[in-house]
């Protein structure tokens, strides 16, 4: 099949199989995924707007003992800059976001053996209960396999608990690549992709909604990102719990791998990952561009590669920023970056439900 | 191609008539919203001139003061005399700063109340003593404005003077936007429109090619930024001058004149480009400039129309705080990084575009002469990277196995048949072609003691005008090899042209050159044989399966064409001035497979070029002209 016929055919609405999706990934013109990716966007969320939220980041640890070599951010226990924060000052940080504004906070660590499970619910119960008007977006799959290694429990029973605390969604970090040739390499302690996508399983069948991610640009293959978003497709089949796919590229600064892959990914990758996933992903709601992770120009053109999302405001963020990658923004700022990319800009909550709409200026529509 | 916002087809159907886009439609393609959309119009366009190839070249910018006698709100470079930052550079200081390995020189600078003019022509000698190779680019048209003023000296003669010292090209700065009321409100100190596009009319009319830029982002409208580029393609429709256009982004930095943090958007950026690329049917490049654009933009800028990247200028910085052992090799690489991730085909290039050096793999070679569209109608990214390239350049490249095949002219082939695996088509003429034209002030038997000047692009074509001249008429002339861009005709007493040029100037004529003689008719008319120009071949290291692949590609390429050229080759043909019927006639005299007939030409020629028949000095008699 020509790629024309490739496009035409997703764009009229038809599922694409992963040859045909490897065939657009590796000889698809830039342009030619984009009005195709443009296309479906607009037959699945027709307004000509773009939403995103106010969160933040916060983390509650950066021990870890996954030691992934993507990562700048993680410390042992004893290191210099180690730190775990208790459920009183981050429930006091919760509040002080809140008050400025922040629907969502999206909390991880890293995966600390030394935290009990009830540290855990504590966080979750407290924050319902005592930081009103945010919605919990808490802990990835890494930290959701180390509470039931350190409970003794089901990762099932681990989400069970947390839903009864309060707990709604969760965040789809932990991904990477779902291609385990590559995630042993990178992240040889982190688990399987049948873990993440296990979790996920669990997770959507009690309820939740979550996002997924994948972050790309270190040493997989076109082949395994197509791995990857199978198996996004196929999970979503099942409960339809994801509401937005998130693809990021790997930030080399400070970590093990730099020396292998001294550069991240360039915006024209960052381009064909966007439309792809677009394309392909023909069950999932939201693809989610970030003015944060691929720089604020980049994150801009995205929103014409099939992204309908802008991702957050991030008040705060410690990960991109051990890798000396920093952007940052305000609310004025990120509904002046929709506007001028041609889009009315609209804010939601976690799971984009719209509470604001703020119109095209009239002199840019 | 998709075309989401249904008020930008009427301009793409414009486009692909080959009719000119007018300010209208350039305010329409600013409204639109559909980034996409416009991109792809502009990227088919590039895609047409340019094939795969982005040009760099690796180059360095020299600015020998800051010190300015201009005020101008925008420019936090300037200072005045006796500031702490003011500086000026000795010719030593200068010189010490140029790496050996770069291929263009740019200078530019503030303009000092007190240097006497011998300064500036030291400066252009001094470097052009040290980099005899590299090309030197200098001085935008507000300080040739300033010389001219200050030293009392014609426009023309202060260039005339500085292509003496060795100046070749000049850079496009200086000309903002084209509008008298933004002029007042932010450089009124600075020269206008008319003064900038009569300096580099004249720099044209002295064979000076330029650049063009144009500076967006800050209080101008989008009608002055459409009227900017209109005033540009005139005078690219009177002179031919312009190699580039390079739009500009406006960095407010401590200008005050728009709040610091507050720059031009992505889609600003990309659709600047993208329009530009359209609306200047008749500039050959379009530039990201990475330096102001970000290497993001600038890298996705070149899928939206741009094909050309700048060079190593600026990166000389970044690589050096990164702790480099050669900044420029790095500037370089990075670069090509860019280019290769935009799925371009990363050419290295000299000061007048001509690539030297290409870095990718599968690439083709396209002749962008109107007879060889029909060859290239079916091509899609998987099969191979096209590289548009003249002649006389594709032997070049071809030589240094840069080119893994093309159309490869005929003397080239016949340098390197051991190399080379012939794939069975040509580009040959029946009788006549129109497209290999020699100009002359009289018949040949005048031009005996004559000077001929002929193309730069040409590497077949002057060995059959030598031997018409020398053994179908016993007449001896010198042949002068032409510089790129403009070229004054004055002392001549012919000019040998082919390709597009020769077909545009054989329907509008050549001044003061009354008869013009069809090389392929004159030996036809003498051997009653076509004549091959150029004969497809492959590099016989390419491995089977990709030969076989480009062969069919090939073969289905002419078989979709059939006898019906205008589908395939019509744009290309009004694009250049030619109404359908005669794009039609014209490619049918071509005859594109190799038969016995053509390959009976080949062996006549061969023949008659070697050494028993040609005058023993004839490649002597061929001198550059520069």
């Amino acid at each position: 099949m020509t790629i024309q016929s490739l496009c035409d055919k997703a764009i009229a609405g038809a599922r694409l199989s992963p040859d045909e999706g490897l065939e657009l990934l590796r000889h698809g013109e830039l342009l030619d995924l984009g009005a195709a990716a443009n296309e479906i966007r607009f037959r699945m969320n027709p307004l000509p707007r773009v939403t995103f939220h106010v969160d933040t980041n916060p983390n509650y640890t950066n021990i870890c003992n996954i030691d992934c070599i993507f990562c700048a951010f993680y410390r042992h226990p004893g290191d210099e800059g180690a730190y775990t924060h208790s459920v009183e000052t981050m429930i006091r940080k919760f509040r002080e976001s809140a008050a400025n504004g922040v629907t969502t906070i999206l909390l991880q660590g890293g995966v600390n053996p030394a935290l009990p499970f009830e540290y855990y619910l504590e966080l979750v119960t407290r924050t319902v209960r005592e930081v009103p008007g945010v919605t919990p977006h808490f802990f990835s799959t890494s930290e959701i396999l180390g509470m039931a290694r350190v409970a003794g429990l089901s990762t099932g029973e681990v989400l069970r608990r947390l839903w009864d605390a309060g707990l709604r969604t969760i965040p789809g970090g932990g991904a990477e690549i779902l291609a385990d040739g590559v995630k042993r390499k990178i992240s040889h302690l982190k688990g399987t992709s049948a873990d993440w996508a296990g979790v996920m399983r669990e997770a959507h069948r009690i309820g939740y909604k979550t996002t997924a991610t994948m972050m790309y640009g270190h040493l997989e293959t076109d082949e395994d990102v197509i791995t990857h978003l199978e198996l996004v497709r196929a999970l979503q089949d099942e409960e339809h719990g994801f509401t937005a796919f998130i693809p990021w590229s790997f930030k080399p600064g400070n970590t093990p791998l730099e020396k292998i892959i001294p550069e991240y990914a360039t915006p024209v990758r960052y381009m064909q990952m966007i439309a792809l996933a677009r394309i392909y992903l023909d069950n999932v709601p939201h693809i989610q561009a970030s003015w944060f992770s691929e720089g604020k120009k980049t994150g801009q053109v995205a929103l014409h590669f099939g992204a309908d999302d802008f991702g957050g405001t991030l008040q705060e963020e410690n990960v991109h920023a051990a890798a000396r990658f920093v952007n940052t923004t305000s609310t004025e700022e990120c509904i002046a970056m929709i506007h001028d990319a041609g889009f009315a800009a609209a804010q939601r909550n976690t799971v984009y439900d719209i509470l604001r709409v703020f119109e095209l200026p009239a002199a840019a529509a | 191609m998709h075309i989401r916002d249904r008020k930008l087809i009427p301009v793409w159907e414009k486009t692909q008539r080959g009719e000119r886009l007018t300010m209208e439609d350039g305010l329409t393609m600013y409204a639109s919203r559909d980034l996409i959309g416009l991109g792809a119009m502009a990227g088919a366009v590039q895609k047409e001139r340019s094939g795969d190839a982005v040009y760099f070249v690796l180059n360095q910018k020299i600015e020998p003061t800051n010190v300015c006698v201009l005020t101008c709100k925008f420019c936090d470079f300037a200072a005045k005399s006796g500031d702490a930052r003011a500086y000026e550079m000795s010719v030593e200081e200068i010189l010490a700063k140029l790496s050996p390995e770069i291929r263009e020189v740019h200078i530019t600078g503030g303009m000092p109340p007190d240097w006497p003019w011998e300064r500036y022509l030291a400066i252009v000698s001094a470097v052009h003593a040290r980099l005899p190779e590299a090309d030197i680019k200098a001085f935008t048209a507000v300080e040739i404005d300033f010389f001219h003023k200050k030293f009392r000296m014609p426009v023309e003669e202060v260039l005339r003077q500085l292509i003496a010292a060795g100046l070749r090209t000049m850079p496009g700065g200086g000309a903002e936007v084209f509008s008298e009321r933004v002029r007042r409100l932010l450089f009124n100190q600075k020269i206008g429109a008319k003064a900038w596009l009569d300096i580099h009319r004249t720099a044209h009319r002295l064979g000076i090619p330029t650049n063009s830029t144009l500076l967006y982002g800050h209080i101008e409208t989008m009608e002055e930024r459409l009227n900017h580029m209109i005033r540009l393609r005139a005078l690219q429709d009177e002179t031919g001058g312009f190699l580039t256009f390079i739009p500009l982004a406006f960095q407010p930095g401590a200008t005050g004149i728009k709040p610091a943090n507050r720059f031009t958007s992505a889609a600003d950026d990309l659709k600047t480009i993208a329009v530009a690329r359209l609306m200047l049917d008749n500039f050959p490049h379009i530039k990201a400039y990475w330096v102001m654009l970000t290497e993001e933009i600038a890298s996705l800028a070149l899928n939206f129309g741009a094909d050309d990247m700048e060079g190593t200028v600026g990166g000389e910085k970044i690589a050096h705080d990164a702790g480099a052992v050669s900044p420029m090799a790095l500037a370089r690489e990075r670069i090509v990084r860019l280019i290769r991730a935009a799925g371009k085909i990363p050419v290295e290039r000299d000061a007048y575009y001509n690539p030297l050096h290409v870095l990718g793999t599968r690439v083709v070679g396209k002749i962008p002469y109107l007879n060889s569209v029909p060859f290239y109608a079916l091509l899609e990214k998987r099969d191979f990277r096209i590289l548009p390239v003249v002649p006389r350049r594709m032997g070049m490249l071809g030589a240094i196995g840069e080119i893994d095949a093309g159309p490869f002219s005929l003397m080239d082939y016949l340098a390197r048949e051991e190399e080379m695996d012939l794939m069975g088509w040509c580009i040959a003429t029946r009788d006549q072609v129109k497209s290999v034209m020699l100009f002359s002030r009289g018949g040949w038997r005048d031009l005996e003691g004559g000077r001929i000047g002929i193309t730069d692009d040409t590497a077949t074509s002057v060995r059959l005008l030598s031997v018409l001249l020398e053994q179908k008429y016993g007449v001896h002339a010198t042949l002068e090899r032409l510089h790129q861009g403009v070229n004054d005709y004055d002392g001549l007493d012919a000019v040998l042209l082919i390709g597009d040029e020769a077909l545009r100037r054989n329907k509008t004529g050549l001044d003061g050159f009354e008869l013009v003689f069809d090389l392929a008719r004159e030996w036809y008319e003498w051997q009653k044989l076509p004549f091959v120009f150029a004969v497809w071949a492959v590099r016989r290291s390419v491995p089977l399966r990709e030969k076989e692949e480009l062969g069919a590609m090939l073969e289905r390429a002419l078989g979709a064409v059939g006898g019906d050229f205008i589908p395939v080759a019509g744009r290309h043909g009004r694009r250049i001035g030619l109404t359908d019927a005669e794009t039609q006639e014209y490619l049918s005299g071509f005859n594109y497979t190799l038969g016995e007939r053509e390959r009976e030409a080949i062996a006549v020629f061969r023949r008659l070029l070697s050494p028993a028949h040609s005058g023993a000095h004839a490649p002597g008699h061929e001198r550059e002209a520069r």
